[in-house]
């Protein structure tokens, strides 16, 4: 288990972990866009930076990282406060707010860097979505890959294939339930869902008419799981009815 | 010790306390709709308390896409990890007994974990309906509840 130091403070951590990881254990707030725990370190949005320097490296000497996706090492030191670094965050900030100044989330962390105002030219079709790639990778982790960005540089997007409806997308809303400013529209009720321009049919139950699923939903994981497809069948609530059915036999009445 | 949550059907009596402490124990609200333990009520002072089983090849593990559900080998909870959520709901729909809850608000799944192996429910369930118990005396048959004496500390 390496020993290194965040900002003057020791800690011990996993072996597996990352710079990121150290920071938190030692009480440091590091600030993160695309960061997810249940998903692999990207290092997309460039907002984790941290100075680290190497047991073996001269001590002055520090290197500019990306935390999330930084593994520990021992005898490590890291510096997440260096004026360099606060520099470094803010002109990522400054450039995120050019392309999204209407996005609440990056105007609320840009102004913790004093900036209310971008100094760039602002983005002339202002966007919500910062490109951190959330969105697609949380769609390759579940196994279905709809959407992914397309095009490069000012140009780049994130969409569906040939901008038209999805044929994989299963609409489970993974993507717009993790994107850090909400910007995936999508419509939902207990009879239809409608993402990506695809209309969806829900698999409700056949007493209550709730659901929570997609019919597209239930086989992706039904086959990925191996969980009976009965499972998804009735709502929660018909299932705690049913269960409930089932133990009142016991209920013994004096 | 090893403990286990034991629910002995026959002696609930419906009083919703347990749905109540829940609430209060998790999240701030309190408002018993937030419960993660719920009382199907079927009649005057009879129910039956319905809470996570915590099974050993779960189904809301397997659907899972984002390993968000753990068991703590400690307590034997299944935990749900809010960090690695990514509120797709497949546990919510696949879960057989209708144990994973949808909370609105917070926009996340609510499950029991056995409130890190002190379950706030269980001290104020007045009849032992629901125990937290070694797992020796798990298959104990509870003792019939009376309920025509019935009488409760500073009873009407």
């Amino acid at each position: 288990m390496p020993t290194l130091t965040v900002n003057g403070r020791w800690v011990t951590v996993d072996s597996d972990a990352t710079l990121l990881d150290a920071a938190r254990a030692a009480g440091v707030e590091v600030p993160t866009l695309c960061q997810f725990d249940g998903l692999e370190p990207w290092g997309g949005c460039r907002l984790c930076v941290v100075d680290m320097s190497q047991a073996n490296w001269d001590d002055d000497w520090f290197k500019v990282v990306t935390a999330c996706n930084h593994p520990v090492e021992e005898g490590m030191t890291v510096v997440t406060d260096s004026e360099r670094i606060i520099e470094t965050r803010r002109v990522v900030l400054d450039l995120l707010l050019a392309r999204c100044p209407n996005a609440p989330l990056i105007q609320k962390l840009a102004l913790e860097f004093g900036i209310e105002q971008t100094s760039y030219t602002p983005n002339p079709e202002p966007d919500d979505c910062i490109l951190c790639g959330l969105c697609t990778r949380v769609c390759d982790h579940i196994g279905v890959s709809a959407i992914s960005s397309i095009n490069r540089g000012w140009g780049r997007e994130i969409a569906p294939p040939f901008n038209e409806p999805p044929p994989d997308c299963i609409g489970c809303l993974a993507c717009a339930e993790i994107c850090p400013t909400d910007c995936i529209p999508y419509e939902t009720s207990n009879a239809h869902r409608k993402i990506w321009g695809k209309e969806f049919e829900m698999l409700r139950d056949p007493k209550t008419g709730e659901a929570v699923i997609t019919k597209e939903q239930a086989q992706h994981f039904a086959e990925r799981s191996g969980v009976p497809m009965t499972y998804f069948e009735t709502s929660d609530r018909s299932k705690r009815r049913e269960m409930a059915k089932t133990f009142e036999k016991l209920q013994v009445v004096k | 010790m090893k403990m286990i949550f034991k629910v002995s059907v026959e002696r609930c009596i419906a009083c919703g306390k347990c749905e109540l402490a829940c609430a209060f124990a998790h999240g701030s609200e309190g408002r018993p709709a937030k419960t993660r333990i719920n009382i199907r009520r079927r009649g005057p002072e009879l129910g039956t308390p319905i809470v996570c089983f915590q099974c050993d090849d779960a189904a809301c593990v397997a659907v899972c896409p984002t390993e968000a559900l753990a068991r703590n080998s400690e307590t034997g909870a299944i935990e749900m990890v809010r960090s690695r959520c990514i509120s797709c709901r497949m546990c919510v729909a696949g879960c057989p007994f209708g144990n994973m809850l949808w909370d609105e608000t917070y926009h996340c799944v609510q499950k029991c974990d056995l409130c890190g192996g002190d379950p706030r429910c269980v001290p104020f369930c007045p009849t032992g309906a629901i125990a937290w118990v070694p797992v020796e005396e798990a298959a104990i048959p509870p003792e019939p509840l009376d309920r025509e004496t019935l009488v409760f500390e500073g009873g009407v």
